[in-house]
């Protein structure tokens, strides 16, 4: 009944082949994204032509998403998976894949998109590193997506891989993400003011991951709560981050928001200094909704702090 | 300590003018961020995806065609007061037996790790484990097509089984030191892991359903003086499963993961070609906070039930059952700390086949990185023959400490 191996394999090819074109035509695009704030671009890029699902939610930490298989038979309709990379997605991302049996999202496909690729990441280590820093990230910082001229950079991206999915569909891809690059534009003066105030900013940060924000708002990274990433900070450090921030006059730490705030309030309270639980992605709260909502939210909740 | 102030303060001092170029203090001539976003969205479509990546001066990354290689050491040491009632094969064996108390150090195990995509058809994932440093064992050798369509997938090679939930688990995964006893008593020294093919389906349901069917040649045991499932008969008798797998995720925090199996094969005991069969049942919840911002508090209960049946060779006799469970309840109470309490069956319901043994397991786990975790494991173990004559042996207790670690790139493991 089952046809032999090579023959299945050789049908995959071919339906792999036939798919995106035959589909064309009157169904949408399923589009599946790690986190909610590429969700969001992917639902402005692509319109009506997408139907867009994140893996994970604003609230969870994208390192530490549990490999839950109902996410297999999310990724199993997949036609293009829009990925962070840069090994962010590591440790739940690779089984999930392999899992749903998906071939148009495997590695190396179509399906399979990677935004570290459209942008030049931070932080790459320039010595040999390893595991007595903690876990940290070998092939650049992966949090790149909240300054607005990344996500242009992330959203052009995605027009690029859906207009090369369903090439006749390009110039309407085309169209939406000028509307969104103009909408992003207006909101940039916003953005400029809120900011005018930020620069140069000393704070500290729960992790090294705010490497991008803090290059666009030009805030000055003085220290950092958990020097070594999934190490519980020692003592000897927090004091020494206390008396740096005493010294410095640093007033704000900020904390994703889906990290325990008690060590970074602990030292805030020694160091008279506020935490700023940050969002830093699109769902991190349920007011946040869109790309738009969380860069207000951020800037909001850093200012408050400030002024 | 007025040293290590007195360096804080001329390390904050150096650092702030370094970071402060670092994060690019601004130089009066940048251009608005409208600006910015105009020049990042580019005038035209280009062309190709190529030429969406800007040209990157830094290398992305060591690129090589090696595999991931992780290796996991677990160094166990511990005491007993008297051998256990059977031993898994990648359970710790310290030195002593049934005249000395068992006592000592241990390399529990050694896991090598191969691990990469093949091609665009197909991955492997080699293990190889040195249990207590004694021979080289194939753990899994296994080839696992990632291309065919309508949801399929088939895997080839040495693997575990799917039957049940911790058959398929490596040492490193157990949240105790010694694997179920169910697991040994059911399925075999190291389980259910033999040379063999599986054929898995998804449905094409909105949750997840998954149903698979193996085929093993499982190898006869070297000791076939005790009771196992599989591996009797001619030698080319195979022992064949199936599993169905179900996931329900009940909210963010609360997942529902069970499966039933069943398994066919020979049995070498009582009589070498009796026609064996094992079905199972296996239920997994786990309560865990999508994010730690509440607390780490998490929880996870996984419970087993197996049960076999060894069908008569003659008209005589007639059908031979047993059965056996575990209950287990792993709670993390902060976020560096798990406490595990398990307890073991086998004898339910009672019968000839084997004795009633009862184990009570806890294990308290610190949990350094990612990578390293340190545990303290004890158990109480009573076991009696239901006879006749029935007899019952003094309990048994065992405690280990077991430090496992992990190095290089071991790839993630599945819910």
């Amino acid at each position: 009944m089952h046809p032999p191996m090579s023959r299945l394999v050789f049908l995959a090819l071919s339906l792999e082949l036939a798919l995106p074109a035959a589909a064309a035509a009157e169904e949408k695009l399923q589009v599946v994204t790690t986190i909610e704030t590429f969700a969001d671009f992917a639902r402005r890029v692509g319109g009506d032509e997408v139907e867009v699902q994140s893996l994970s939610h604003g609230y969870q930490d994208p390192h530490f998403v549990e490999a839950k298989p109902n996410l297999m038979v999310i990724l199993n309709r997949a036609d293009l998976l829009v990925r962070v990379g840069l090994d962010l997605e590591i440790g739940w991302l690779p089984p999930l894949v392999v899992g749903s049996r998906n071939p148009r999202i495997q590695r190396g496909q179509r399906g399979d998109l990677d935004l570290s690729t459209v942008l030049e990441p931070l932080d790459i280590p320039t010595t040999k590193v390893d595991r007595s820093q903690g876990d940290i990230h070998p092939l650049g910082n992966p949090h790149y997506w909240l300054p607005p001229v990344n996500a242009v950079r992330c959203a052009r991206g995605i027009r690029d891989q859906l207009a090369e999915l369903r090439p006749e569909r390009k110039a309407y891809f085309d169209e939406q993400f000028r509307k969104f690059v103009d909408n992003l534009k207006t909101a940039a003066t916003r953005w400029e003011a809120m900011a005018r105030p930020l620069s140069g900013l000393k704070i500290v940060t729960y992790h090294k991951s705010w490497s991008y924000v803090s290059r666009w708002l030009h805030l000055v990274e003085v220290g950092y709560i958990e020097d070594r990433p999934g190490i519980s900070p020692s003592p000897a450090h927090l004091a020494q981050l206390i008396q740096t921030m005493r010294i410095q006059g640093v007033r704000v730490i900020i904390v994703e928001s889906f990290y325990n705030r008690s060590i970074a309030e602990n030292v805030a309270e020694k160091a008279g200094a506020k935490v700023v639980a940050a969002p830093s992605d699109v769902g991190a709260t349920p007011a946040i909704k869109t790309y738009f909502d969380l860069v207000d939210a951020f800037l909001k909740g850093v200012l408050d702090v400030v002024t | 300590m007025r040293t290590i102030d007195a360096l804080a303060l001329a390390l904050a001092a150096l650092s702030v003018p370094a970071r402060a170029q670092d994060a690019g203090v601004p130089s009066g001539t940048e251009p608005s961020l409208a600006e910015q976003i105009e020049a990042a969205a580019g005038v035209t479509t280009p062309p190709g995806p190529a030429t969406v990546v800007p040209p990157s001066p830094t290398p992305r990354g060591f690129q090589s065609f090696n595999p991931d290689l992780s290796v996991i050491v677990d160094a166990t040491a511990g005491y007993g007061n008297r051998p256990s009632y059977s031993t898994a094969g990648d359970d710790p064996v310290l030195k002593g037996g049934s005249s000395d108390r068992p006592a000592g150090f241990t390399l529990q195990e050694l896991e090598v790790a191969f691990q990469a995509v093949v091609d665009p058809f197909f991955r492997a994932d080699v293990f190889l484990t040195i249990p207590n440093l004694e021979g080289l064992e194939i753990e899994e050798a296994v080839i696992t097509t990632t291309s065919l369509p309508a949801g399929f997938q088939v895997r080839a090679g040495v693997f575990r089984s799917a039957f049940g939930r911790q058959n398929g688990q490596h040492l490193h995964l157990q949240d105790f030191t010694r694997r179920p006893l169910i697991n040994e008593a059911f399925l075999g020294v190291d389980g259910l892991r033999a040379p063999g093919l599986q054929i898995s389906w998804l449905f094409p349901t909105p949750f997840f359903l998954q149903l698979s069917a193996e085929a093993f040649s499982v190898p006869r045991p070297d000791d076939t003086g005790h009771l196992t499932s599989f591996g009797g008969g001619k030698s080319t008798d195979l022992t064949y499963t199936t599993e169905l797998k179900v996931f329900a995720p009940l909210g963010d925090a609360v997942s529902l993961y069970g499966g039933l199996n069943a398994a066919f094969g020979k049995s070498t005991y009582p009589r070498d070609g009796a026609s064996t069969s094992v079905e199972g049942v296996d239920l997994y919840l786990k309560y865990k906070p999508p994010n730690v911002a509440g607390g780490y508090f998490s929880l996870a209960w996984t419970t087993e039930y197996f049960l076999r049946q060894v069908q008569p060779l003659t008209a005589e006799e007639s059908v031979a059952h047993d059965g056996g469970l575990y209950s287990q309840l792993v709670l993390q109470l902060a976020r560096q700390w798990f406490l595990g309490v398990r307890q073991d069956f086998l004898g339910l319901p009672e019968s000839s086949l084997q004795p009633r043994v009862e184990r009570t397991s806890l294990s308290v786990t610190f949990v350094f990185s990612e990578f390293a975790r340190l545990r303290l494991y004890g158990e109480r173990e009573t076991s009696r023959t239901t006879g006749p004559p029935e007899s019952s042996n003094p309990a048994s207790f065992a405690a280990y400490f077991q430090l496992e670690v992990g190095i290089g790139a071991h790839g993630a493991h599945p819910f």
